[in-house]
This record gives structure tokens, C-alpha cells and sequence, in this order.
């Protein structure tokens, strides 16, 4: 549920990008989703699309990139992709530093 | 590239640096509804006030049926009504914070809303996050939730007394943790039954004599 306050924090920003560029209508916003997250992002794209109603941002296009859980082992220093075990599926040590999955990024906001 | 959730850890460091200033460390509660919150922090409260100023901040959706049980502490409580929100962040942590005096607390307990997925994606610029699961929901948390469990610094599992009549499997649990890599203290109690209370109290005992 919080894909609507995630939606939120998303419009300050877009708003903020706006203002500061002197656009009057965005017309695509590229976003890095994190697995991590837990954020569906069906949920998502549906909270977007209303906080996007009347706004410059109606009927821009939301692209959502989902990212991939992945660790850099700090015992071999491979990097290895995280499916449900938190393991190096390389030399098996639990000491992983999880460098992907975690992402709520804007990537590009595209307007004019 | 822009982390959306910027401005909310800005805050969360301000916070942490607040916190800091004012020597005060800050736990953050995460659960699910039921799972024994408020009973914990009865608990808590019970044991730990004669020793330490604590403050609250009770994160609810609507109601102040939890502050209420808390009021015959003396303690202060701030309530955070969300309206519906499914979390707590800390933009609104900064405000309840304004309104005690930090410089007579040594603890601040945060309640969040009950919910497993949502308070873990905001940082309330908390010292500590604990994670509290219960027998009755199933030993299949972990999984479902890694974000949580990695995030936290210590796991509490309530409510050990009614194992017998749940499928909860202990060594289920544990392996579960195992997977996602997670090596944090655990304790199991019930706080109905006030079992297994006493290495609760001593780990936040030491972190705030640490402080």
C-alpha cells in the first residue's frame, strides 16, 4: 500500500524538476524498482496514473525498470544474483553486501 | 538518477544527528497488527521507566487505543494518527520529536502502524529497528518478508507460550533467517506470560547505558 506514498514522494520531485526546467507538460518518467521493495508495480503504475490526473503529468508514461536482487560477497568479492537465499552462490558465505535491489530511483523525467 | 525517498532520509539523518545531540537513542517497532506492539512496550515501559526517561510515539491509523494503555506509565506519548497511511516517516517522527524535551529523555520507543512491508521502505532516522513477529502468524515471515528481517537489529518472537496449539515451527523460523543471511539476536517470549523477558530487557538495557 505504500506504492501511493512511494507515488507521492515521486510527484514532489516531479513537481520540483518542473518548476526548476519550466515544463508545462511531462510527457515520460523512467523508474528503477528494486525487487527488494515489494512494491507491485501494477499498484503502482494505477496510484501514478490518478495522482497524475490533471496534472502536467496526465497521461505521461510511466516505464518502470524492475531491478534484479543482486550481492557482492565480502568473503570472494564475486557478484551474484539473490534468489530468496541470501547466500554468494559462488563460494556459499552468508556475508553479502546487497548492492541491487534496493533501488526507488527516478531515472529520467521527460517533458517540455 | 534521484532517490524518491530522498527527502525522507535527509530528514531521518537530521533526526539521528537530533538524537545524537541530545544523547538519546531511538527504537523503532515494526510488526504486523496484533502481534504484541503495545504488550511489548508495556513491558517495557513496566521495567525499564524506574531506570530511564522514556518518551513514545505511537503510530496508528486512526485510533489512540494504544497510547491509552500506555498513559498509566506517566510517560509522554505523542500520538501520529496516519489517516489510513500504512506507515510512519519521518517527516512526521520530526515533529513528534519537537514536541518532547529531548533533553530530559534518554529513550524514545516508536510504535509504527502494523504492517510488514510498508514502515521498512522509511527510515524514521531511528538508532535501532526491531522486528516483531508472533507464533500465531506462522513460521513462513521471513521469507515473505526479507526486507524487514534484514533491515532489523534484533527480532523478537512473541507470544512462545501458544506454540502448542499453532503448526509454528521454531526450527523452521530459524532456518528461514539462516537463508536470508540474517545474524541478529533473537528472543523468544511471551509477554502475556512475561517469559523470557529478562534478555530483552538486558539488550535494551545495554544499548541505552551505551548511548
Amino acid at each position: 500500500m505504500h506504492e501511493i506514498a512511494i507515488v507521492n514522494h515521486l510527484f514532489e520531485i516531479i513537481n520540483e524538476v518542473s518548476k526548476k526546467e519550466n515544463l508545462s507538460k511531462i510527457s515520460q518518467v523512467n523508474f528503477l524498482l528494486g525487487e527488494m521493495q515489494q512494491i507491485v508495480p501494477e499498484i503502482f503504475r494505477f496510484a501514478f496514473e490518478s495522482a497524475a490526473e490533471n496534472t502536467i503529468a496526465q497521461n505521461a508514461i510511466l516505464n518502470i525498470e524492475i531491478v534484479s536482487i543482486k550481492g557482492q560477497c565480502n568473503s570472494c568479492n564475486k557478484i551474484c544474483d539473490v534468489k530468496k537465499v541470501f547466500y554468494c552462490s559462488f563460494c556459499g558465505s552468508k556475508d553479502l553486501n546487497i548492492i541491487n535491489g534496493n533501488e526507488l530511483i527516478i531515472k529520467s523525467i521527460e517533458g517540455e | 538518477m534521484r532517490n524518491v525517498l530522498d527527502k525522507n532520509q535527509d530528514k531521518a539523518d537530521d533526526i539521528r544527528q537530533l538524537l545524537k545531540q541530545n544523547q538519546v537513542v531511538m527504537f523503532n517497532f515494526i510488526s504486523s497488527p496484533g502481534a504484541g506492539k503495545t504488550s511489548l512496550l508495556e513491558l517495557l515501559c513496566e521495567n525499564l521507566a524506574p531506570e530511564y526517561n522514556i518518551g513514545i510515539i505511537e503510530g496508528d491509523a486512526y485510533t489512540d487505543r494504544d497510547a491509552r494503555r500506555l498513559i498509566k506509565y506517566n510517560l509522554p506519548i505523542i500520538q501520529i494518527n496516519t489517516e489510513g497511511g500504512c506507515h510512519l516517516d519521518s517527516n512526521s517522527i520530526s515533529g513528534a520529536l519537537a514536541e518532547f524535551d529531548l533533553n530530559k529523555l534518554d529513550v524514545v520507543f516508536v510504535e509504527n502502524v502494523g504492517n510488514l512491508i510498508c514502515p521498512t521502505a522509511f527510515d524514521l532516522g531511528e538508532n535501532y529497528c526491531i522486528a516483531l513477529t508472533s507464533t500465531t502468524e506462522g513460521d513462513d515471515k521471513p521469507t515473505k518478508y526479507p526486507m524487514l528481517f534484514r533491515k532489523a537489529d534484533s527480532i523478537i518472537l512473541n507470544k512462545i507460550d501458544l506454540i502448542p496449539y499453532t503448526n509454528f515451527n521454531i526450527n523452521s523460523f530459524k532456518a528461514d533467517l539462516q537463508k536470508l543471511g540474517v545474524n541478529i539476536p533473537l528472543f523468544e517470549i511471551s509477554c502475556m506470560q512475561q517469559a523470557g523477558i529478562n534478555n530483552v530487557l538486558d539488550w535494551f538495557k545495554v544499548i541505552i547505558e551505551s548511548k
